[in-house]
This record gives structure tokens, sequence and C-alpha cells, in this order.
């Protein structure tokens, strides 16, 4: 929930300067940290208004007001901004859910847009790594051969322990089902990909099998297997810049939500929030 | 943004003098924003990323996903947005709408985040909106409803889909003005999010959207795919199809694109069977006969369909299909009507429906002009509106987020747009699109697609493989043979030329191998298929493989056979009067689990077909069915305790459809 008003507030910050004028006196007034002057009766439409009005009007017709247009739209910019006055005046935004939930938008827009325009330092990135190395390391790799050995039944699971005691670790075992459509040999591939191809099971029980020599049975989706590692290669520590498009979406994740945080706890600060027990 | 401020001056009698310096500013507003775009972050190139000889592995993705920029997936309930979509699929665990926290048992390799380009991030908008300036009366209505919580927003989707297939949206929500500049922004949003986790090599981000064509309520959506980076894809913005009826202003918009920036991009027409057969018509869109031109147009931009999703599967139907009796998967709810319920199918409407009828379809108009529209390959793919792509049935988190899992929502009506209902357990936990790419990158995907190299499935991830060619040998099974079959045949998605030595009078010259007086060592006559399918190393074994062989007949006449051509235990399960007998069922709905003490792991074969005609065209494709596993309901059943109607769903027999290799006479 938190997400999508960030989203859409966001996105309404890119919106048209328009809507600042509907609602963003109210935002600009927050910001200076002080309410809207519902008193003040002094309506002033300088060349940042204007600006604004011609922008809106570019983006919507792709080109600029004629001057009488500019006039109307002038007008009505002003007939808006008394009625807004007013309306706050009256206190009629106190109880619509829509204009609270849009300013609310607006809030976290402020805090979330900074985090999000502000670019990571190599330090920050590397400390994001360095808290959870395991999310960013590359998986185990594997060179290995392996033979499918059919259903894994307790008969196969026999005769594969009877094929081991018997083989000649220099040569392969024969066959005694055929071949999965798969490769017989897999040379540096990483675990997650092992798992894609064979099933986690398979790769899970790929860490417990001595190298160098046939071992097994190892389950796999398909059945058993008697495998050969030749190698398990653990993966060097990630460098940043192996990871940085990773760490770095993790980092703006996790910088807006904290700004969102910071900037909620910093004014809740403000307020006595009683929550009456029910009579 | 605003910090600079002129000095105050008579309102009424401002001067186009100032409106050009308010101009200016704008520019050099306008020009600071672009500086601020966050710089993408160092990521691995593209170019960096090795590409195998062959396609090695194939690559798992979803097309077709919506998130809450989707107009009716914000309206009926998604709150999430594209990262939260490329980070689940990924394999990030995220918090679905409806609170629960969500991830993929196995991640995806690719994703389309496919929003609908028509009021891209209009209920988002509408919902936004300050209550006061809303005008019209319905929309204000709507904008109620979605304050009142999910099930008002559903009921307010519900309103606005029906309007939008009546052609009665309100004038506001249609001004093209407002809506443009909005389309810009949340596209550009989207970039931005596609662009910062697209990884090439580990996960491929694509962009593209939904052009969602529809004639009245009949279904002519497609989803529309990028090749290309940001610096080609932000020279255009979604385009709106809304009361469109034909794809010519997509196909337009299609070649201008790729004229303009030398680009590639390509459109995957979806839901067929809710076209009221419109989607493969014998004729041009509006009647006349099709021209060649139009055909070639067509194929050369459509040369993927998707041939199953949530909404129904469009394989085949038992209507147009009598003699193969495992036609109709996926057809229950979705067959009745067209997509908005407003008009029911007719049965001569069904031919235009499924894409086997399809298939057919393209070599009667090729046989007739010379260029065949209906020439593409197949994938699957979920069309979820929930950010989540999900497509197994133990991990369904629904068609939208007012079906994310809860205890009534497999009974509950999914009448949009009508009274007639559809429930949920019609929706398919369907489907993944699997593409044999030579590395995992935009490029080597989008590649894969363009020539057809792909295939659908339901879901599960069975890898297969098919080749055609015209010497292969069974010893060729016992070696490399996915060597053999590229560089001696032509893959799924191909075409299958003529034999070297065929005259063309059809008749066939002896082989270059043959040895008189001895079995020729490569033989000369019908065309060959090497086969072979793997299960899911985390699913159901496979019951069966079949070829599905569609041709012409000397009549001028379409025709279609089914062929079962592997399957499990062949030793004692023989065909009876030419039927193959049930794999049987090991299924136990109380808890929802299967053994896999039937079927096969893997099911390989080298077949012929020995019906072939030299002078007749065909195409052949491969369905490839898992034994029977519970279905998404049982799951539900099982895990709220729910007593569900006998006609609901329970178990069915998932499956893969490859694209087919086509066969045309010299």
């Amino acid at each position: 929930m938190m997400k999508q008003w960030r989203v859409g507030a966001r996105s309404l910050l890119r919106e048209p300067l328009l809507h600042f004028f509907i609602a963003g006196a109210a935002v600009f007034g927050l910001m200076a940290g002080r309410g809207p002057d519902v008193g003040d009766r002094r309506i002033v439409v300088d060349e940042a208004v204007v600006a604004g009005i011609v922008a809106h009007h570019l983006r919507a017709f792709r080109r600029p007001p004629t001057a009488a247009e500019l006039d109307d739209l002038i007008r009505d910019h002003v007939r808006t901004e008394i009625y807004y006055r007013e309306a706050l005046a009256l206190g009629l935004d106190q109880d619509d859910d829509a204009v609270k939930k849009r300013l609310r938008n607006k809030m976290l827009a402020i805090a979330s847009a900074r985090a999000e325009a502000r670019t990571p330092t190599d330090a920050e990135l590397q400390a994001l790594i360095d808290r959870n190395p395991a999310r960013y390391a590359r998986p185990v790799r594997y060179w290995l051969e392996q033979r499918f050995l059919g259903d894994d039944t307790p008969a196969t699971r026999a005769a594969a322990t009877a094929m081991l005691g018997a083989t000649d670790q220099g040569k392969a075992p024969a066959a005694t089902a055929p071949a999965l459509p798969l490769p017989a040999r897999l040379s540096g591939t990483p675990a997650d990909e092992v798992a894609m191809q064979f099933g986690d099971d398979f790769a899970a029980g790929l860490a417990r099998v001595p190298t160098g020599r046939w071992a097994g049975p190892v389950a796999s989706g398909f059945g058993l297997h008697l495998v050969r590692v030749e190698r398990r290669v653990d993966p060097p520590r990630p460098t940043l810049a192996d990871v940085r498009q990773r760490v770095e979406n993790d980092w703006r994740r996790t910088a807006i939500a904290a700004a969102e945080e910071a900037d909620l706890k910093a004014l809740m600060a403000k307020y006595d929030v009683v929550i009456e027990p029910v009579t | 943004m605003q910090a600079k401020t002129g000095t105050p001056g008579n309102p009424w009698g401002m001067m186009m003098a100032r409106t050009t310096m308010g101009m200016a500013v704008l520019l050099g507003a306008a020009a600071l924003l672009a500086g601020c775009e966050a710089a993408k972050p160092a990521g691995p190139k593209a170019e960096d990323v090795p590409l195998s000889a062959f396609p090695e592995r194939v690559y798992w993705g979803d097309t077709h996903l919506h998130t809450s920029n989707s107009v009716d997936a914000f309206g009926l309930g998604v709150r999430l947005g594209p990262e939260d979509a490329l980070r689940f699929a990924r394999g990030e665990t995220v918090t679905a709408t409806t609170g629960m926290q969500a991830k993929l048992a196995r991640p995806l390799d690719f994703l389309v985040v496919s929003d609908h380009a028509e009021g891209l991030g209009a209920t988002k908008a509408l919902y936004d909106a300050p209550r006061l300036l809303i005008r019209d009366e319905r929309m204000r209505r709507w904008h109620d409803m979605m304050h009142e919580g999910p099930a008002g927003s559903q009921r307010a989707m519900i309103e606005i889909l029906a309007a939008r297939g009546r052609n009665d949206l309100p004038e506001a929500m249609l001004n093209p003005d407002g809506a443009a500049e909005r389309t810009k922004s949340v596209w550009n949003a989207n970039i931005d999010a596609v662009e910062r986790y697209n990884e090439p090599g580990r996960f491929t981000a694509f962009h593209g959207f939904e052009y969602t064509l529809m004639q009245g309520g009949n279904n002519l959506h497609r989803n529309i795919i990028f090749r290309d980076g940001e610096d080609k894809v932000r020279t255009v913005v979604p385009i709106d199809p809304t009361y469109k009826a034909t794809p010519d202003e997509i196909w337009n918009y299609m070649e201008a694109y790729e004229k303009a920036t030398g680009g590639r991009v390509l459109a995957i027409p979806h839901n067929s069977n809710l076209s009221n057969g419109l989607m493969f018509e014998l004729t041009m869109p509006g009647g006349g006969p099709m021209t060649a031109a139009y055909a070639r147009r067509r194929a050369r931009l459509e040369p993927v369909v998707e041939i199953t999703q949530i909404k129904g599967d469009s394989e085949a139907h038992p209507f147009l299909s009598p003699n193969d009796e495992l036609a109709g998967y996926g057809v229950a709810g979705w067959e009745l009507n067209n997509l908005l319920s407003n008009q029911p199918t007719q049965p001569g409407m069904r031919a235009g429906n499924y894409v086997r009828e399809a298939l057919k379809r393209g070599l009667l108009i090729e046989a007739q002009t010379g260029a065949n529209p209906y020439k593409f390959g197949v994938i699957g793919s979920t069309d979820s509106h929930t950010s989540l792509a999900t497509a197994d049935e133990d991990n369904f988190f629904g068609k939208h987020s007012g079906n994310e899992p809860r205890a009534g929502r497999a009974m509950a009506p999914q009448n949009i747009g009508t009274r007639v209902e559809r429930f949920g357990w019609h929706y398919l936990a369907s489907g993944y699109a699997a593409v044999w790419a030579r590395a995992n990158t935009r490029a080597a995907i989008f590649d894969a697609m363009a020539r057809r190299e792909v295939y659908g499935t339901t879901g599960p991830r069975m890898t297969l493989r098919l080749f055609a060619g015209w010497d292969f040998t069974p010893a060729d099974l016992k070696g490399d043979w996915v060597r053999a079959g590229y560089t001696r045949g032509v893959p799924m998605g191909g075409e299958l030329a003529p034999h070297p030595n065929q005259k063309s009078g059809g008749e066939l010259a002896p082989h270059p191998n043959h040895k008189p007086g001895g079995e020729p060592k490569s033989a000369k006559g019908p065309p060959r298929f090497i086969i072979s399918a793997l299960k899911d190393p985390q699913g159901a074994n496979l019951d069966r493989v079949q070829v599905v062989k569609g041709w012409i007949d000397g009549a001028g006449k379409a025709q279609e056979h089914v062929y079962d051509v592997a399957w499990s235990s062949p030793e004692t399960r023989k065909p009876v009067a030419g039927k193959l007998p049930p794999v049987g069922d090991t299924v136990d709905l109380a808890t929802a689990t299967y053994r896999n003490s039937i079927g096969a792991p893997a099911l390989t074969t080298l077949w012929t077909d020995s019906d072939f005609d030299p002078a007749t065209r065909a195409f052949y494709y491969v369905r490839v069915l898992e034994i029977p596993t519970p279905t998404w309901p049982a799951f539900d059943a099982v895990r709220y305790k729910l007593k569900l109607p006998a006609d609901v769903r329970l178990k069915a027999q998932e499956r893969a459809y490859s694209s087919p290799i086509w066969y045309t006479p010299a």
C-alpha cells in the first residue's frame, strides 16, 4: 500500500503544474513549515504562475495559448484560487478523504523523491553487500558427470550401491536406463541452473557428495543418478563491480522506504496520538 | 521545482511577450528535470553476453503481465507497480496487494510488463483525482466506489469495462490530450523500472505494452514487445486503440517505429478464444478476400500467438476437433461468449477462435494467395492483473487482486459487464512462455520469438525439443541429436524445405546415400521428426507426446490428425482400436497431491509421417500431456476446507504446445 501511494504521488509530481494550483498551495505551505494563510486576501499571478499555465496548455494542445485564451486561463486560475481559499476557510477539506489521501501522497512523494534523486556512494553500496553477502553471492559452480539409473525405487537404490561397490573409479558406470535429454557432463554450471534442469533435490544432493569419484545415488526430479563431481567451486566474495545493478536497486528501494519512515517518525514526534478505549 | 519567481504584474494585462518568457522558464525547468533523471546503474552489457552456437537451454518467462498501471488491474484492486512485478518475476519476495508474502518457487528468466495502453494509469488518476473536480456523474460515482474499498473498486471496474464495451465511456475519460500526457509520464516511469531490472545474461526485462483492440466485446488484443533499450523506446509512447476495430493502426505504428529507430518490435495476439471468430478470419477484417500483402504483413509483425493463459486455452475446441478426445482443455466458461459476454459465441464463429484451426486456415489462404497470415509460433503467458506472474497450481495468485488466495474465490462469479456468469474456477493457472534462445538477452530472446523457436505450457516447465529433417535415423538419438537437429534439420517454428532431391512433380529421386541392394543409410521419402519431451523436474510425469498434423486435402479442404507418437509404459499400454488407453490417475483430492508412480520422466522418439504426400502443404506441432494433477481449486479446497460443486474442475492434464513446423511443396 505504502508503495502504491509513493508511486502514485511521484507520478503526480511529474504531472503538469496545473495540479499544483489545484492543491499545491497547501503543500508549499506545509513545506515552509506553516499552514496556508486562508485569511490572505491577496492573489498574485506572477511570471511563474503564468509559466505554469502556459506549460500546461502547451502539453495539452501542442501550442501556446493565444492572448485571449491566456486571459481566460488566468481568470479561471484566479477563480479556482478564490474558491480554494474559501473552501479551506470553511473547512471543506476537513472531511474529504480524497483530499486527505492526496495530500498524504504528496508528503510521501517529498520524502521519497529526495531518496530517489540521490546517487548512492560506493561505500553505501558496499555496506549493503557486507550486511548480506549471501544475497549477492553467485551460486556454487559444478563440474560433473552424471548417469541416470531410472525411477527412485528401493531396487534401483540397492542396484546403485552395488554398482558403486563394483565400479572401477576410473571408468564411468554402465548405463542402466535410457539417457535423459539432459547433459551427461556439466562444466562450470551454477547451482541454480543445475536446480532448474535437474530439480532442487539434485542440486541439494550434489552439495553432499564427495568429489573426485563416482558417488550417489543422488535423487533428481526424474529419478536416481550416479554422479562424479570433479570440481565444486565456491563463488568468490561478491564485488561491487559484479553486482552493482542489483545492489543499487535494493539500495533505492530501501532508501525510499527509510526516508518515508524517517519523515513519518519526525512528524509523529510533533503529535500526541490518543486512542481512547471503547467504553 | 518552482524556485524562480517573477515580478508581480497586472494579471489581466499579461501580454505575449510575457508568455514567451514563461516558455523560456519552462524550457529551462524541463532541461533541469532531464538532468535529474537517475542514471541507470552500470550493469553487464548485452554485447558482452556470449551466445551459444545453438540454443542450449530454454528460457522461461511471461510476456503478458499487468500492474497497477493497467486501467482494469488497478480498478480490480492491485496496488503493486512494475518494480514489484519485476522483483517478483526474478525471484524476490514481495507483499501482494491483499497482504500475503508472495514468492515464485522458481524465478523466471524474462518478463514483459504489458500494461494496457488504453487509459494507461487512468483508473489510478481517477482514484487520485480530487472529488470536487470530477464533473461527470458516472466518473464521480466510480471514484466513490473505488474509495469504498476492494469490493467497491471491483464493482466500479465492472461498470467501466461494460461502458467500454458499449463504446459509452464518459467523454472526460477519453480526453486525448490529458491521456497522452498521463501516458507519457507513466510510460517513462515504467521504462525507468524496466531498465533498472534488465540484467543481460541474468534476467531480461522487456519494454512493451498491451494494445487492447476490441470490436464490441470481441477480443482482438495484442501485446507489443520491443527488442530495444530505452534510447529507442523512449521515442514512442504506447498508443491507445479505443474504438478502433482492425489492427492496421498498430501495424502502422510498429512499422513506423522500426523505420524511425532501426529497432525491432513484434506483436503477440491473445485470447483468440474470446474473439467470436474475428482473431483468425479467412477474409480481410470486415470482409473481402484476404490479400497476400495483408497476409505477409501480419505474419511478419505477429510471429507468435499466445495459445494459453488464465482466461482459457485457445489450442483447440471439441466442436472443431471431434476426433481429438483431449481437445477442449480450459474452454469451460470461456466458450459461451466473447470477452465482455455481450455477444454469444455461435458455432460458426469457433473456427476463428482457436489456434489449430487458424493454422489450417493459414494453409488454405496460402494455397490461394501464396502467403500465409497465420504462420505463427505459440507461447503461453499469464495475463495476470496482480503484478504477480504465477502459473503454478499450488501458488496461484489469481487473475486479479480480487481473486488472490482466499476461501471464496473458486466459486465467486466473474460476471464482468453482464449477468452471464463465469466463475473463479474457470480461470486457469496458466501459462508460461518457453524460448529456445542463445542467451538471456533482449536481442537473443526477441530473435528466437521472431523465428518462432518458442513453445507454450499451461504452467509446468517441461523441456520440449522438436526437429524435422529428411535423413534422421534412430542412430541419431544415441548421439548428439541436438546438433544433428540443427545441422540437418529445422527446429520448431521452422520451415522444412522440400527434400533436396525432390523433383517439382513431387516424385523423389534416390537419395545420394542410397546403396543399391541395401537399406538406405538415410532414407528418402517422408519427413522425420526428432521429438524429445522431458518432465518438469519439480513436476508431474508425462503421459504422452502427440503430433498434430494439419493439411489441405485433394478437394481443397483443411484436415487434421492427432498422432500418439510416444507414451509411458509402451510395453503394457497398447492402443486399442487406434486409441491409446488413459495413463491412469494418482490424484488424491483429500490432500491435493499426486504420485509419479505412473507416466514417464522423459519421452523421446524419432517419428516418421507415413501419411506424407510431398505435393501437399502441411504443418506439424507437438502436444505433450502430463499425468493428471490437482488444479488450483483443488489446492484451495484443501487449504480452506471447501466443499466445491461437482462441476468444478479439480484435476487436469497440463500440457505443452510446440510451435509448428511447416512443409510447403516445391
